[in-house]
């Protein structure tokens, strides 16, 4: 199954990460608009300090998903399940949207200079280069703009900071006036603050693309840089025609959208019931949990809990617990108000549950809190008051995994954990919405631990990583050699064949290949080598149906391991109607005799579609007239495993093109089996017919498998991503024209009609014909062969792709 | 008629499709009445239809996935014909470079691979003395091709080690120790040497196509108006490749090849003397691959009866095709342009054989002014000399001095291999000729590879043929645009020629006349059948595939369920 993830944020992320987790078969593709690898937004104030950071910020992605960046998406084609973007189109089985939400402004900013918001990498970008010298004025009254105020008071850049509030409060209006206060006094204490409460925008003079003047409510602001944080609005416009949307694009407590193979979560969602969870990322991974459950066929609901939120401020210290269910208009609401010097805890009460705590340096046990809102137990004054310390493990550090100071410092001594890297191993603190990352990593550089202990640990953790990687690849060639315990050839048999057939150089490239086929790091090929010399031979019957005879013909050119002894030594090709000596009666015989001998020990290859027309007249075979169906079922009935071979055998490729004369289809849909490997292509490379066989004959298993069933090891890549000619692609550098200039220096083939973007296969990386050239290499391109929909009938061929192809 | 027994083979393996024979023998197992019959349709002219003509080219080169190149070529040539397109030199050398290369490939394929073991009997070749095999092959040839006693010692250790395996793999089930084998241990044992060498070689000559065509089977390097590989073609690198691995080919042809053909004449000198696998001795050629001024490599032109002084000029409008006994309607004869036929699957008999009297075959009928014809290597060889070619007539006539053949020995089975060996020297020999032209081309800066043309200023209607030589005789693919549409396309193929059933006149086609006669040592083991048949080089995907099927309707027919095409 390909599953599409749109948005390159934490929740893209999350989804994908744990979604390989859960089931690591699937095929994942995350498509992002932005330029940088997902990166952790909550960090994003980092930026604004250092710009060039990107990379420390930049999310930690399962190595199999794979990612499209600059991919603004356009239109969702749920139909024929597509999503577009600008240049490319992305088939999808299931899609999750993520894309979050983007920021509002109060006008149109795009053509001035000096006015941000404060979303991307680009925006901190802006921020820091613009607030130079500057009156600078942020715009709002949340979380967003605290945590920025607080950044920016850090950097000596700004002449002056406005924070423009527009009502009476901070943060939230249930916020005591006690704490509005002392906040009010901590930011104040740099002179260059001024918190304006009852303020806001109200003309601006502009000069080109300059703002020279704010005026608002209370008075006038000169040299101005204007920052956002006023809200945001969900990053829908793509969803609106094709999904159900209100303000965001809704969705039930399963996260699925008004269509069922589409799911939304984070902030571009908007539950049906319950609205919103704006900035909530314990919330959104919840979210995301619930949306992988039923993309995966299990049941789940999403209901709000308890959150315990933070303010990402240095200041001081701010948090906030919420039940689902509090109500701020409520009149039986009561507040409970403890303050001591800087600090403040505020409870909100109704009747005697408690329904919110919000605290500025507290040092109250929020997880205990938490508890007690998720349990419904009553409480009593007094038990609040008695709880004014913290709690014996310490200031709550992860909010979203619960865990305290004092236990992170117990495991980082124990452990000898020097890197949060390390601490991985031992807690999931700070890796969920990673808030809290960088207070951890302050914890681990102030605990410290015993080098030599740390060293020896880490080598430790090094060496049991290595051994158990080693245990698979040494129980898998146990198994090679449990399931081959008839071997023919003995080692020293091998060895020496090898030596009279002159094949070591021959014999390296395969065991390269192979190590590389079960991706393996090269430092197994010692082990990989061990094994291959048990080598045996596996019956094979290759049965041609309504075909050219074309992935024969390329099979015969294989080069590693030559064809010759690939078929004199390596395997049994028994039954082959273009190469075997036989013919009629005795070619039957040989077929019949593999069938009977070799009942489940044998493989078949299928060349070819399955013409189901005319009963499957169209084809016949043998002196009893048997249709090539009647013949596919009867060998694949007790055949060890069948690999279809070329995109005949897969989709029915050209034969099946329209108006499909045959009626032909391919070789699983013929059987009605999911379980046929496929090997699609016109031809197919016999680089990966062979590397898929010996793959098998060594440990009894195909290689890891796509959604589609085929081999992820050759069909895992675009021709487009690894092509030689990307360069000019992403240079603007095209071929207009058969034989013209750019043609004569190899510039990219797009706008004569290449596919490349659409096709997936290893064409650019191994070539054809050992290597010599291929379609693009020859400056025709490629069509997509191994797709046969696509070559044959959806895309027309030698002309550019329309953004949205024809159906 | 009822002392007479039919026997059946299918499947024909060695072969590219799916072919079924079957004879009828009388008591003295001579051959009396023989059917050929294509099982396989794909209807790749009607999924043709209704396309733009510039997308004809990838869809048309995948009627064969051996003789790949040809109908792509000759799909996109008729294209160019219909719109009065002419290509640049640069981009027919090319064309041709590829073109003929194939010819040498599938020469060397099909007598290697593909046929030999009909002649060769590789059982018998683990009892050969090496040092004598070295000598016996030094009979035919000066310098035989990697024939050291050592070398030939190893090729049977390795022959040998997979046969006392008890795994023969593909070898398993040959007719092997049939007393129609005629070659000594030795001799055997020197073709199983090229055998293998032929493996590397075919392989390398695979190359050398890809050079220009970006891989092979299934090149993707024509575009109507020319080749899209100008960068290949100014990369003098490539250019040197592509003839290193052409001047080895050249030696494995002179040197093993060409002699081995000789050691088959003299072994099987009674086949070729009683006429064996000899048809009517009509043969037919289209000639082609003219360059500059000179002579064209192949000459057209039309024989009857093996009368070889009195050759017919070769007028393509007398080409028809019929379908009386193909499973279609309308069994008139029609010209290419004007077919029109509709499936019509009379099936088989109850217990799987064909209905002898009836329609048995999805391969049409193709005639010339009425008459059966064959065409292939034998047909080019056999009008070359006829008419006296500058280019043919000395390789033929060095061939014949050695062997003491004549020009009517080659009308036979072994014939047809010595013609077809003789044309593998004659195209391997020109490509070197061909390159030298391309590379004084570019000298004089001329870099052109493409005819530029506006598609849609082409006329709408245009009707246009690509007519060619190719390895197994004269191809012609005919397309027919309205619209700026294809609105009808055939293809009439070397092995519909030569497959032919019989028509209404009831003559037979070439396959069939070539068996009747033929008498067989044991009717169990029919391998002259086989060696009759494989020695036209038959290709089935291309026969079958191309019926013209012009508003078929497969609703009138019993479709099995779970067809899932919007017919």
């Amino acid at each position: 199954m390909r599953i599409v993830i749109v948005g390159g944020g934490i929740a893209a992320v999350y989804l994908a990460n744990t979604l390989l987790e859960q089931a690591p078969d699937l095929e994942l593709l995350i498509v992002s608009e932005e330029q940088h690898p997902p990166y952790d937004r909550i960090h994003l104030c980092k930026l604004v300090e250092d710009c060039n950071c990107v990379d420390s910020i930049t999310l930690e992605l399962n190595s199999n998903v794979r990612l499209e960046l600059n991919q603004k998406i356009t239109a969702i084609d749920s139909e024929s399940k597509r999503i577009f973007s600008q240049h490319c189109a992305f088939h999808y089985d299931k899609l999750i949207i993520a894309t979050g939400s983007l920021p509002k402004t109060l006008f149109n900013i795009s053509d001035i200079q000096n006015a941000a918001t404060f979303r991307s990498q680009r925006d901190c970008e802006v921020i820091a280069q613009g607030m130079i010298g500057k009156n600078v004025i942020i715009v709002g009254a949340g979380p967003i703009a605290l945590e920025l105020l607080d950044t920016l008071m850090r950097s000596d850049a700004p002449k002056s900071i406005t924070l423009l509030v527009r009502k009476n409060y901070l943060y939230s209006e249930v916020i005591s006036r006690e704490a509005l206060e002392l906040i009010r006094c901590i930011f104040e204490a740099d002179r260059r603050v001024r918190i304006r409460f009852n303020d806001q925008i109200v003309d601006k003079e502009v000069e080109g693309n300059t703002i020279t003047k704010v005026l608002t409510t209370q008075g006038v602001i000169d040299n101005p840089f204007i920052i956002f944080g006023v809200g945001i609005d969900p990053n829908i416009p793509f969803a609106r025609e094709s999904l159900e949307c209100d303000k965001g694009i809704l969705v039930d407590e399963t996260m699925q959208t008004s269509n069922p193979d589409i799911y939304c979560v984070g902030e571009a969602a908007q539950l049906r019931e319950g609205g919103f969870i704006a900035g909530r990322v314990k919330e959104c991974s919840i979210q995301a949990d619930v949306a992988i459950a039923n993309v995966l066929g299990k049941e789940a609901n999403f209901t709000e809990e308890v959150s315990i939120d933070a303010l990402k401020v240095g200041s001081f210290l701010f948090a906030d617990v919420s039940s689902p269910d509090f109500n701020p208009k409520d009149s039986e609401n009561e507040t409970i108000l403890i303050s001591h010097e800087n600090r403040i805890d505020q409870y909100i009460v109704n009747g005697d549950r408690l329904k919110r705590f919000i605290g500025i340096n507290t040092n109250i046990d929020l997880l205990a809190l938490k508890k007690l809102i998720e349990n419904d137990s009553p409480i009593d004054a007094a038990y609040l008051y008695s709880n004014r310390l913290m709690s014996e493990k310490g200031r709550l550090i992860c909010s979203c995994e619960g865990v305290h100071e004092q236990e992170l410092v117990e495991i980082i001594q124990e452990n000898s954990v020097t890197s949060f890297a390390e601490l991985k191993a031992y807690s999931k603190a700070g890796r969920t919405c990673g808030r809290c990352k960088q207070d951890i990593c302050s914890i681990i550089t102030a605990t410290p631990v015993d080098p030599i202990e740390a060293a020896r640990l880490k080598c430790a953790r090094e060496a049991a990583a290595k051994e158990a990687k080693l245990a698979t690849v040494r129980a898998r060639i146990e198994k090679y050699n449990r399931l081959h315990a008839k071997n023919q050839l003995s080692t020293e048999n091998f060895e020496e064949a090898i030596t009279s057939f002159d094949l070591n150089h021959e014999f390296n490239h395969w065991v390269s290949m192979i190590t590389a086929s079960m991706h393996l790091h090269p430092d197994f090929e010692e082990v990989v080598k061990e094994g291959v010399t048990q080598l045996n031979k596996i019956p094979i019957i290759w049965l041609e149906l309504s075909d050219c005879s074309g992935n024969s013909e390329a099979f015969i050119k294989s080069a590693h391991p030559s064809v010759d002894d690939l078929i004199l030594k390596y395997i049994s090709l028994d039954y082959h109607e273009l190469l075997m000596a036989a013919s009629g009666d005795q070619s039957e015989m040989a077929l019949d005799s593999i069938i009977a001998n070799d009942a489940g020990k044998y493989l078949l290859i299928v060349e070819g579609a399955v013409p189901l027309g005319l009963d499957g007249k169209f084809l016949r075979i043998g002196a009893k007239g048997e249709t090539g169906l009647e013949l596919l079922r009867r060998v694949s009935a007790n055949a060890l495993a069948v690999i279809a071979v070329g995109s005949c055998a897969y989709d029915g490729g050209v034969v099946a093109a329209a108006p499909n004369p045959t009626g032909a289809v391919g070789v699983a849909e013929a059987l009605g089996r999911s379980d046929i490997v496929n090997l699609p292509g016109c031809p197919t490379n016999p680089i990966n017919i062979v590397g898929t066989l010996l793959h098998y004959i060594m440990f009894d298993e195909f290689p890891k498998l796509d959604s589609h069933n085929r081999p992820e090891w050759a069909y895992g890549f675009r021709v487009h991503d690894n092509c030689e000619r990307r360069g000019h692609y992403d240079a603007d550098e095209f071929v207009l024209e058969w034989g013209d200039d750019g043609a004569k220096k190899g510039w990219c083939l797009f706008q004569m009609g290449c596919k490349g973007p659409h096709a997936d296969l290893n064409c650019s990386l191994v070539k054809f014909n050992e290597g010599t050239s291929w379609p693009v290499q020859a400056g025709h391109g490629c069509f997509g062969c191994g797709q046969g929909k696509i070559a044959f009938d959806e895309y027309a061929n030698q002309r550019p792709l329309q953004e949205k192809p024809n159906e | 008629m009822s002392n007479n027994r039919k026997i059946v083979i299918d499947p024909i393996t060695r072969i590219e499709g799916h072919l079924r024979i079957e004879v009828e023998i009388d008591e003295e197992n001579i051959i009396r009445e023989a059917w050929a019959s294509g099982q396989l349709f794909r209807g790749i002219e009607t999924i043709l239809k209704g396309r733009d003509p510039r997308d004809v080219g990838l869809i048309a080169q995948r009627i064969c996935g051996v003789c790949t190149n040809v109908h792509y070529r000759a799909s996109i040539s008729a294209v160019e014909d219909a719109y009065g397109i002419t290509i640049p030199k640069n981009a027919e050398i090319i064309r041709n470079l590829v073109t003929l290369s194939l010819f040498v490939q599938d020469h060397i394929v099909h007598y290697y691979h593909l046929h030999s073991l009909d002649f060769v009997d590789i059982t018998s070749a683990l009892n050969a003395d090496c040092v004598k095999a070295s000598a016996e092959a030094k009979e035919w040839c000066d310098h035989p091709y990697r024939n050291s006693p050592e070398h030939l010692q190893s090729v049977q250790e390795k022959l040998g080690s997979f046969v006392k395996a008890g795994r023969l793999g593909l070898f398993a089930n040959g007719y092997w120790g049939h007393s129609a084998y005629k070659l000594t241990p030795e001799q055997n044992l020197v073709h199983m040497n090229h055998y293998l060498e032929a493996l590397t070689l075919q392989r390398d000559l695979s190359k050398a196509v890809a050079i220009f065509s970006g891989k092979t089977p299934h090149p993707q390097n024509l575009v109507v108006g020319g080749v899209t590989s100008v960068a290949d073609m100014l990369n003098p690198q490539r250019l040197n490749d592509f003839l290193f691995i052409i001047k080895e080919v050249r030696e494995f042809i002179e040197r093993a090849y060409i002699p081995d053909m000789m050691m088959i004449v003299d072994g099987y000198r009674e086949s070729i003397d009683a006429g064996e696998g000899r048809a009517s001795g009509n043969f037919m050629g289209c000639g082609g691959y003219r360059f500059g001024e000179g002579h064209a490599l192949f000459e057209s032109g039309v024989v009857r009866g093996h009368d070889f002084e009195n050759i017919e000029p070769f007028d393509e409008s007398k080409i028809t095709e019929e379908a009386s006994r193909s499973w279609y309607e309308n069994d008139a004869p029609l010209s290419p342009y004007e077919g029109e036929t509709t499936p019509f699957y009379t099936d088989l008999n109850d217990d799987g054989t064909l209905k002898s009297e009836g329609k048995y075959t999805w391969v049409k009928a193709p005639r010339y002014d009425g008459a059966v014809m064959e065409v292939g290597p034998l047909a080019r060889m056999c009008i070359g000399v006829a008419k006296k070619s500058p280019i043919i007539l000395p390789y033929m006539e060095r061939f014949m001095t050695k062997t003491g053949m004549e020009l009517i020995d080659f009308s036979t089975t072994v014939g047809r291999n010595a013609a077809r060996a003789v044309e593998a020297q004659i195209c391997c020999d020109y490509l070197f000729d061909m390159m030298s032209d391309l590379i004084e081309n570019i000298k004089y800066y001329d870099e052109t590879t493409w005819t530029k043309y506006v598609f849609e200023e082409l006329p709408q209607e245009a009707r246009g043929r690509g007519l060619f030589e190719v390895p197994r005789g004269v191809l012609g693919h005919f397309v027919r645009i309205e619209d700026a549409k294809v609105a009808n396309y055939q293809a009439v193929v070397p092995t519909t020629w030569n497959a032919s059933p019989k028509d209404t006149k009831n003559s037979r086609g070439a396959y069939e006349e070539s068996l009747i006669g033929l008498k067989l040592s044991d009717p169990s083991a029919p391998l002259e059948v086989l060696r009759v048949i494989h020695s036209f080089d038959p290709c089935l995907a291309c026969a079958v595939h191309v019926m013209d099927v012009r508003g078929m309707e497969l609703s009138q027919y019993k479709i099995g369920g779970g067809c899932p095409s919007g017919l």
